[in-house]
């Protein structure tokens, strides 16, 4: 909040900011009324119809005229959307349609009763949501309610008229309005008019004059109107005043702390802060501490808090008191707003009473609202209490008959007081471990007991002396406190268990999502665990250019198109949608938006068709984070792979560039020096010099020659335009035509087998492989070395091998030598070549469906000899 | 002064094949090796007047070569090589090359960087009181035109006598701005060109054309 600084007078960045953003959305109008009946719709009209004379665009999206002549009347020429028709449990709802009302698009459409709630499988829950869609939309929105349908103000409204209506807006709609007309009429002419039939059929409005109508109802739910009129006027002058730079007095930080217990009390002390906070301008936080017996009422509260706007803790503490004032005393609350005691059942008011009167006593420092409970509670909360579990008194049962039964054998033997200590021992023993209810019972089963069977006069339940008063009294105490402590610690050593177990579960999550390495690994982890760790199916997905399924568990998970549409809008506004939330509640699903820095990557699908609690709802959030994160990090490595293998390609292409460079170079050097030097100085040069020069120039051009043809050949094979033909070919004669073509080698003959002395290839392909071979396995060899050319049978294949008594090939490089300029050494210093031979012949190979291998050091040669080299090309047999 | 024993470091034999001749038939003697650790001892053991030096040779990089050959001796190298990126060449000046031949290359021109080397290794030692470089005589103290001194700042002056000494021979950037402005001032290449720029104007247009700028590698006052 603005604190009034020497340079206050500067109009307020987040004031001017707020009046921005609104910019580019439509404008939202709201016609509020006190109660119905007051004539909302037919003054929206008849306003609607103005603008329209005045030639605006206005189309009436969806109107409900309750059957009243003058509203259907006031429709009059107005352009009306029709509705979609809905089935819904075996009649037909007939629906606004949203979808129509965007393509339609017009400058203003009028969207009646805010407050309803849409028919099941629309794409939001609520009315509300259409209009906040129609407006970010851009399209200026005309729309009615009326007061008793605010969230905050329901339970007020309930109050007063004993009438609770379902259908509730969040007070921040209100705040979105950008223009509140409120259409007042006194309730004498309102009642006038429902007695003339205005409002409702005949008979209906006799009995709503009775009830809901009232006089006094209505006076009260006017003033509420008019109350939240002036409210929102006064923030609007407040919003002036501020982005006006219009110095204060500013409301003092205020901040509000709504505690929220597992009671009916809950969502009311919601309403009743979020009312606060609002009256105040303070925010809003709703406190939570953690307890076995959390129920639905509690998430109620919670969700209705963000709901309202409001920020949810939620702690894990054995002493809630403690727990409470260190939060406030932490954060600056104000106000601290708490349900009055319970009333679900004798000790939990006992014990809420406990907690606000120890709130009372230690929250000196702080305003206490204590909030009274809804009037229909305690019923509702009887028929949610859980089913008893009857295995502890069964138990106790038994223990105590055998207690009883063994006693009275020893009654001689052992003292009563010796009977009462053991029936003690038992209580306490069954308070522990399955506590208050079954210790109480044993409490008071084993006291009948005791009396019956061991205190004189025996078989008679008498208590004849104080003592035994005292005795009951004990047993009663064991029983309780034993109980009472017992399920705290119980209590508490299951939430920290549970707790530890979330946490260890999100710990290995994590673990295991670490060691994923691919953005497929990360999915594949992400989804097996997240399914294992909540029990449910999950689906995740990620936003490439659409929003596509990626990973589910189990494997044949699928999206519906209304599932994948709240998918869609799960991503695209951040927001969870589907079962449990106010977006597509209708659809078995829920959706997390996976968030990496600030942004949504995709979805998390947890498969449900109830709300989820609470604890499951955080760890799902958990892992949603924790799975983009590791997407995040999936995505960098990829990039960061991607950055290696470009920098790879570019020191691969600067090593061919360099390579063609040198190729074309040196002979070029040779040719343009032989011919200079003949040009320069061929008289001083003998004869036997001047025929060297000419035939090393001829030599360079020859070099140069089969390096193009090389280079071209490539060129050919890499842009596909190769037209490789099958024929039956004899090995013999093809290596014949190719030996004649590469002197300068000492060959031991062909060995060809007799199961593989042809082959299907094509005759130029296969003869410029091994030209290419020999090739180079002359270049790599001492001068006479020999080389052997073989084949021999490989299942369908024949192998022909080249064999050479060279220098080898490291073993790390023997699948590299048939890479594009690879060479043996480095770049620029090798025997005349071109780097490209071996590539070739792989890649005529490959053309023909063959198959080419480099082996070295030969095993067959004479260990202190050169390695060799072996190339083996495989070819289908023919 | 046209003698000397030229020794011709290249593992292609085409290249021996031509210069061999060709330097013969300049009146030169050629002596040949194959590899480094060959050139080295060659070098070593037989003092030739000038070395051809291929950067790739089958045992040994050119620039380890000229490297182990700088530690004991101070003859004129010339690079000749087929790998034309500049920071070959720019390495090869800093190591101690005296010029850079890129292949393939003119004879002519191989013969006329030849001469120059040969020229500055026998005018070495003593260095000249004066120098004439396209009219303008350079001394230690200033340069004049026709006795008339010449407007140049310090700097301008010693960049001008840097080059005149090291006539027809390229300097690189880093030589360059090491001798005027000291080790830490290795990279401000722009700097220097500012410099150069500044003193072909004081120069004149014709005297101006004898800096030539070698693109990326460094500048060099030519000799003709």
């Amino acid at each position: 909040m603005a604190k009034p600084t020497p340079d206050a007078t500067r109009p307020d960045p987040d004031a001017l900011l707020a009046g921005l953003a609104q910019g580019g959305r439509g404008h939202l109008k709201i016609f509020l009324g006190a109660a119905p009946g007051v004539g909302k719709t037919w003054e929206m009209l008849t306003a609607a119809h103005a603008k329209r004379q005045r030639g605006l665009d206005v189309v009436a999206g969806i109107i409900e005229t309750h059957g009243r002549a003058g509203t259907q009347d006031a429709v009059g020429e107005l352009e009306t959307l029709p509705r979609i028709p809905v089935p819904y449990r075996g009649q037909t709802l007939e629906e606004f349609d949203l979808d129509a009302a965007l393509k339609r698009r017009p400058a203003l459409l009028l969207v009646d009763e805010l407050a309803h709630t849409n028919a099941p499988g629309q794409r939001h829950a609520k009315r509300w949501q259409d209009v906040q869609e129609l407006l970010e939309a851009g399209i200026d929105v005309w729309t009615t309610i009326n007061v008793q349908h605010l969230e905050s103000l329901n339970d007020q409204v309930a109050r007063i008229t004993g009438v609770r209506v379902a259908e509730t807006v969040p007070d921040t709609v209100l705040d979105m309005a950008d223009e509140i007309e409120l259409i007042d009429l006194p309730p004498a002419e309102l009642r006038a008019r429902l007695k003339e039939g205005h409002i409702y059929r005949a008979d209906v409005a006799t009995r709503a004059l009775d009830g809901f109508f009232r006089e006094g109802n209505l006076g009260a739910l006017r003033e509420i109107a008019l109350r939240r009129t002036a409210q929102r006027i006064d923030k609007d002058v407040t919003r002036y005043m501020r982005s006006s730079a219009i110095p204060g007095p500013w409301p003092v930080a205020e901040k509000i702390l709504a505690l929220i217990g597992p009671d009916d009390a809950a969502a009311n002390v919601v309403r009743h802060a979020a009312r606060l906070a609002e009256a105040l301008r303070a925010p809003l936080t709703s406190f939570h501490i953690e307890r076995t017996d959390d129920n639905a009422k509690v998430q109620a509260a919670l969700d209705l808090t963000i709901q309202l706007s409001g920020t949810v803790i939620t702690q894990s503490a054995p002493d809630m008191v403690r727990a409470v004032l260190d939060y406030a005393a932490a954060h600056n609350i104000t106000h601290i707003v708490v349900g009055r005691a319970p009333t679900g059942g004798k000790f939990g008011r006992w014990f809420g009473r406990r907690f606000s009167e120890a709130l009372t006593r230690q929250a000196l420092a702080y305003t206490l609202h204590f909030v009274p409970l809804p009037a229909a509670a305690p019923a509702r909360s009887r028929a949610v209490a859980p089913p008893r579990d009857w295995a502890p008194y069964l138990l106790a049962s038994t223990l105590l008959g055998l207690i009883t039964v063994t006693g009275t054998f020893l009654r001689g033997v052992l003292p009563q007081e010796a009977m009462a200590l053991i029936f003690t021992g038992l209580i306490a023993a069954m308070a522990s471990r399955a506590g208050r209810s079954p210790g109480l019972f044993t409490a008071i089963t084993g006291f009948l007991l005791w009396n019956f069977f061991f205190l004189p006069p025996y078989y008679t339940l008498s208590v004849a002396d104080p003592r035994d008063l005292v005795a009951l009294l004990v047993f009663l105490m064991v029983g309780l406190l034993t109980g009472t402590l017992a399920g705290r610690v119980r209590q508490e050593a299951a939430t920290a268990a549970a707790r530890v177990e979330a946490l260890r579960r999100i710990s290995l999550f994590g673990q295991r999502l670490s060691r994923a390495a691919t953005l497929s690994d990360v999915l594949a982890a992400a989804a097996e665990e997240t399914c294992n760790i909540s029990g449910a199916g999950i689906l995740l997905l990620l936003h490439n250019s659409t929003l596509t399924p990626e990973a589910a568990r189990p494997e044949s998970t699928m999206l519906d198109d209304a599932a994948m549409a709240a998918a869609e809008w799960c991503l695209a506004h951040d927001t969870e949608t589907g079962t449990g939330t106010g977006t597509l509640p209708s659809v078995p699903w829920r959706f997390f938006p996976l968030r990496s820095q600030g942004i949504v990557t995709g979805v998390l699908g947890a498969a449900t068709t109830t709300a989820m609690p609470a604890p499951v709802l955080q760890t799902l959030i958990t892992l949603a984070d924790q799975t983009a994160l590791a997407l995040e990090r999936a995505r960098l490595t990829m990039q960061t792979a991607r950055a290696v293998a470009h920098e790879d390609s570019q020191k691969l292409r600067n090593a061919l560039l360099s390579s063609l460079s040198h190729d074309l170079r040196t002979p070029l050097t040779g040719i343009r020096g032989a011919a200079e030097t003949l040009a320069a100085s061929g008289d001083a040069l003998d004869a036997a010099t001047r025929a060297d020069l000419l035939a090393s120039i001829t030599q360079d051009t020859t070099r140069m020659g089969k390096f193009l043809a090389n280079i071209t050949d490539m060129a050919r094979v890499e842009s596909g335009a190769i037209e490789v033909k099958r024929e039956r070919l004899s090995l013999a004669s093809v290596a014949e035509a190719a030996i004649a073509r590469v002197p300068g080698a000492l060959y031991t003959g062909l060995n060809l087998a007799p199961d593989a002395t042809h082959v299907r290839a094509d005759p130029a392909l296969l003869e410029q492989i091994l030209v290419n071979l020999l090739d180079n396995a002359v270049k790599y060899s001492p001068p006479g070395s020999r080389i052997a050319i073989s084949s021999r049978r490989a299942g369908g294949d024949a192998a022909i091998s080249i064999a050479d008594e060279g220098v080898g090939i490291p073993g790390a490089d023997l699948t590299a030598v048939f890479d594009s300029f690879f060479r043996a050494r480095s770049v620029d210093r090798v025997t005349p070549g071109t780097g490209l031979g071996l590539a070739i012949a792989k890649a005529f190979t490959e053309a023909m469906d063959g198959r080419i291998t480099a082996l070295s050091p030969r095993l067959d040669l004479p260990a202190d000899g050169l390695p060799g080299t072996i190339i083996t090309v495989e070819l289908p047999a023919a | 002064m046209i003698s000397g024993r030229i020794l011709v470091v290249d593992d292609e034999p085409q290249i021996h094949r031509f210069l061999t001749p060709a330097l013969t038939a300049a009146g030169y003697s050629p002596l040949r090796a194959e590899r480094g650790e060959e050139a080295l001892r060659i070098a070593a053991s037989q003092a030739p007047d000038l070395i051809l030096l291929d950067l790739g040779l089958p045992d040994m990089d050119g620039h380890e070569v000229l490297r182990r050959l700088r530690e004991f001796s101070t003859i004129p190298v010339i690079i000749l090589s087929a790998r034309d990126r500049e920071a070959e060449k720019i390495a090869a000046l800093d190591n101690g090359a005296d010029d850079y031949v890129e292949k393939p290359f003119a004879l002519g021109e191989l013969m006329a960087r030849i001469r120059t080397a040969l020229r500055r290794q026998g005018a070495n030692d003593p260095p000249a009181a004066s120098l004439e470089v396209g009219g303008v005589n350079i001394t230690p103290q200033n340069a004049s035109r026709n006795g008339e001194a010449l407007p140049l700042t310090k700097r301008e002056h010693a960049l001008l006598l840097l080059l005149a000494r090291n006539r027809g021979r390229v300097l690189t950037h880093r030589q360059i701005l090491t001798a005027l402005w000291g080790p830490a001032h290795t990279e401000d290449v722009a700097y220097l060109r500012v410099y150069i720029g500044q003193l072909r104007r004081h120069l004149g247009e014709e005297t101006a054309k004898l800096i030539v700028t070698e693109p990326g590698v460094g500048y060099r006052l030519t000799d003709d």
